[in-house]
């Protein structure tokens, strides 16, 4: 039987959705027919009217929320009280960064840095070094983590994306087979590959066991993937690399499926061995997708959560700058703080982006536009 | 035809709606961070009380993933959360947005011994709940830390079981005497104790006379002797391999399973935990031990409690009811969890009858609650606690700061300050 208590909480919210979908239908056709009684042609008022309700949605919750988020970046906002302004305040804390140098190996980061701040980087050369330190150190370590798996782990996960595509577009038996099961990864929960990488990486895991015979030459200790902070990013990295059998390998494995044969025949003709024929040949032609796959996953790297969110790290490590904003909005309620940490990860991405995009002239290989050119 | 249509939908949904216009009886709901056994049990007394009222009908909504998020994002879009909420103490910090219903005027005329009646509360487990003068919260639980230990491990080691007396002096006597290699391969195997960030520092600085945060809320004098001292207490038992074992032992073992797998003689936990009923130990419970000289057992008291809405429809247009609706839930959990918060259910026998596996830790339990303390919570508590943690405490407890206890004190005390209110 029903019951009566949850249709009664459910009920107005189900209404609330139709009548919602019943008022975007009612203005559509209001739109319709006033563009129509503008003398609009009835094919470019349908197709306005049509693309309306994705036009509003996005206006409104991407817009509307992205410029909110930036007027909250320069608040003091908790959620419940109205946001109070507080300019550059959120941003100078946050760029609030000392420097200082080290006199001998032996003396502490803190007598060399501004007060209130702590140790990022500390880097000792000879008898002396130098010390970076900020206030919000948890946010310049976990920018440091980041952008440091970002920079590793993509151009790794890409070579092995390739990697893939490139055996899988050989002519092995139970071809289909082996696509579907290096695809698969793709549509596993991540929060479940999450707690198997866990589990795999405990002190009696499987990684610990298989590399056994090098640990126990070298240190004698099993590796502690996770608290040792030497160890944590090498260990994010190879979680990382999980990606690379998935959406990546499929797109490189159309790209090369899309390469015209006669290339290679043409390249057979003039002699070229296997290795020239990858390097003059299936690389440039493939470097669209290569460039598509390099920008999506270095914005996907930057903007990790799950992972911050299922794997705990050392206070010195840092965690993922995405899983850090989460907390500082949801768990110290900062709000305005944590709008600015993200602002400041979006500028980083967007560098990052612009930088291959910039790139790309030299190492991209567009056919169409060296014809238009021509 | 399409007049006719739009009419025809209109009057559907109108029907659709009919149940919850018609319906005479309020529905009240709310929501709980409890998991699938736990609200099992909970809606076994939402049902008892539905069937004794004619007033209201409490519908439970159990939210056990992301349960704050989901809680803080209903709260700040008003009219679309549940009607009342289950809050711990930290996230009792709230009270200070506004955004929950004051109880003082609608708790007034409370029955005396019931669970509306204020005065029966512990009063420092209810300041937890109260903000310039109101009452936003019923206290539910609280739960002091006790000591767990295992008594067939005193008993190989020859020692007398720790008495309710005990200090600071004997838990080290007996930590470090029940370290032990026990199968002779020259390493560790079994550890008199284990600490991680948990017991909470607060239950040594409140006992050696310290404050976390002045009783005016004017000040954080954790640089003051008697905070040390209690600090250092608290940092030279956790991870000391003299009596516990290390952070990377305890990450891989797990930390309480250590002390059910027979490998820790003595854990300290909630009062509620199951530690003194894994089969096959024989597990005893007594308050943690108490300072030397100031003789305090002072302990800390995780607490939770209910709040109502202040922005629910019906804490607009009949808060009376849901106040009342208030006071009978929270009489029903008063009767199901351990410890009750008030001072009138303190008695061996409320405990019992409401969790009966505790008939022989029952003492001790009730021993520990006379001493029991909560944190002192303010609106801004969340970034004072992460300061205190990640900038303090844990750097400490870690040996991630090269500076002594005394110096990181002084120099985070301000920063500390600045978030008072």
């Amino acid at each position: 039987m029903t019951d009566p208590g949850a249709l009664n909480t459910y009920l107005p919210t189900l209404v609330r959705y139709v009548l919602v979908m019943i008022g975007i239908g009612v203005i559509m056709l209001v739109v319709y027919r006033v563009q129509l009684a503008l003398g609009i042609k009835r094919e470019a008022a349908t197709g306005r009217t049509l693309v309306m309700p994705w036009l509003i949605g996005f206006i409104v919750f991407n817009v509307f929320t992205i410029g909110a988020s930036l007027y909250l970046s320069f608040t003091d906002y908790n959620l419940f009280r109205a946001p109070e302004w507080v300019g550059l305040e959120n941003y100078q804390e946050l760029f609030d960064i000392s420097f200082g140098t080290l006199e001998s190996r032996d003396q502490r980061s803190s007598d060399v840095l501004a007060r209130r701040h702590d140790e990022i980087i500390r880097v000792e050369i000879g008898d002396g070094g130098f010390v970076i330190g900020a206030r919000s150190d948890s946010f310049w370590r976990s920018m440091r983590l980041t952008l440091l798996y970002a920079i590793l782990s993509v151009p790794i996960g890409l070579a092995g994306a390739l990697g893939v595509a490139l055996l899988l577009n050989q002519k092995v038996k139970f071809l289909g087979l082996w696509r579907v099961l290096f695809y698969m990864p793709a549509i596993l929960p991540t929060v479940a590959m999450l707690l198997l990488w866990r589990w795999m990486f405990s002190q009696n895991g499987i990684i610990n066991s298989l590399t056994f015979p090098i640990w126990r030459l070298t240190s004698g200790e099993a590796p502690r993937w996770f608290t040792d902070p030497q160890l944590a990013l090498p260990a994010f990295i190879i979680i990382g690399l999980w990606g690379v059998f998935g959406a990546n390998s499929v797109i490189l494995l159309a790209g090369l499926k899309g390469i015209p044969t006669d290339l290679y025949e043409a390249a057979d003709i003039d002699g070229a061995g296997n290795w020239a024929k990858f390097r003059y040949v299936t690389i440039p032609m493939l470097s669209p997708a290569l460039f598509y796959n390099l920008v999506t996953s270095m914005i996907a790297a930057l903007q990790l959560f799950e992972v911050g969110a299922f794997i705990q790290t050392p206070e010195s490590v840092g965690t993922f700058v995405n899983w850090l904003i989460y907390q500082e909005a949801f768990t110290l309620r900062n709000m305005g703080m944590a709008s600015a940490m993200a602002w400041i990860l979006l500028l980083i991405i967007l560098a990052l982006t612009a930088l291959i995009f910039r790139s790309s002239s030299v190492w991209v290989f567009y056919q169409g536009a060296r014809e238009e050119r021509a | 035809m399409k007049s006719r249509f739009i009419i025809l939908t209109i009057a559907l949904l109108l029907s659709a709606l009919s149940p919850v216009v018609a319906q005479d009886v309020p529905t009240i709901t709310i929501a709980t961070w409890a998991g699938v056994d736990e609200a099992a049990e909970f809606q076994e007394i939402i049902d008892e009380i539905n069937a004794n009222t004619t007033e209201y009908q409490i519908v439970h909504q159990p939210t056990p993933a992301e349960y704050y998020t989901v809680v803080q994002t209903q709260l700040a879009a008003p009219g679309t959360g549940a009607d009342m909420y289950w809050m711990d103490q930290d996230n009792m910090a709230l009270k200070a947005d506004g955004v929950f219903m004051d109880l003082s005027e609608c708790l007034a005329n409370s029955e005396p011994g019931t669970a509306g009646d204020l005065s029966d509360y512990y009063p420092g487990i209810l300041a937890v709940n109260e903000y310039e003068g109101g009452v936003y919260g019923l206290p539910w639980i609280a739960q002091p830390v006790v000591t767990f230990y295992n008594k067939a491990l005193f008993d190989a080691a020859g020692l007398e079981y720790p008495s309710p007396d005990w200090t600071w002096d004997d838990f080290i006597e007996y930590a470090t005497a029940l370290t032990q290699d026990t199968d002779g391969d020259g390493e560790i195997d079994q550890w008199g104790y284990t600490a991680t960030d948990w017991p909470p520092p607060y239950i040594w600085i409140w006992q050696a006379g310290g404050e976390l945060i002045s009783e005016d809320f004017s000040s954080a004098p954790v640089d003051s002797p008697e905070f040390l001292e209690g600090l250092e207490f608290w940092l030279n038992n956790a991870y000391n391999p003299e009596m516990s074992p290390s952070a990377e032992i305890i990450a891989e073992q797990g930390f309480s399973e250590m002390f059910r797998a027979g490998q820790i003689a003595m854990f300290m936990g909630g009062a509620a935990d199951d530690l003194d009923r894994v089969e096959g130990l024989d597990v005893g419970v007594v308050r943690v031990p108490g300072h030397p000289e100031t003789g305090s057992h002072t302990t800390f008291a995780w607490n939770a409690s209910t709040v109502i809405n202040a922005s629910s429809p019906l804490a607009q247009e009949n808060p009376q009811l849901l106040c009342d609706a208030l006071v009978a839930i929270t009489e029903g959990i008063h009767n199901w969890k351990i410890v009750s918060p008030r001072i009138s259910q303190a008695t061996v026998e409320h405990l019992v009858a409401a969790e009966p596996r505790k008939e022989a830790s029952a003492e001790a339990i009730l021993e520990a609650a006379q001493d029991m303390r909560a944190l002192p919570v303010f609106g801004n508590f969340a970034e004072f606690g992460t300061i205190f943690w990640t900038e303090f405490a844990n750097p400490l407890l870690n040996d991630e700061t090269d500076l002594t206890p005394e110096e990181l004190a002084a120099e985070i005390r301000p920063e500390l300050e600045d978030t008072l209110p």
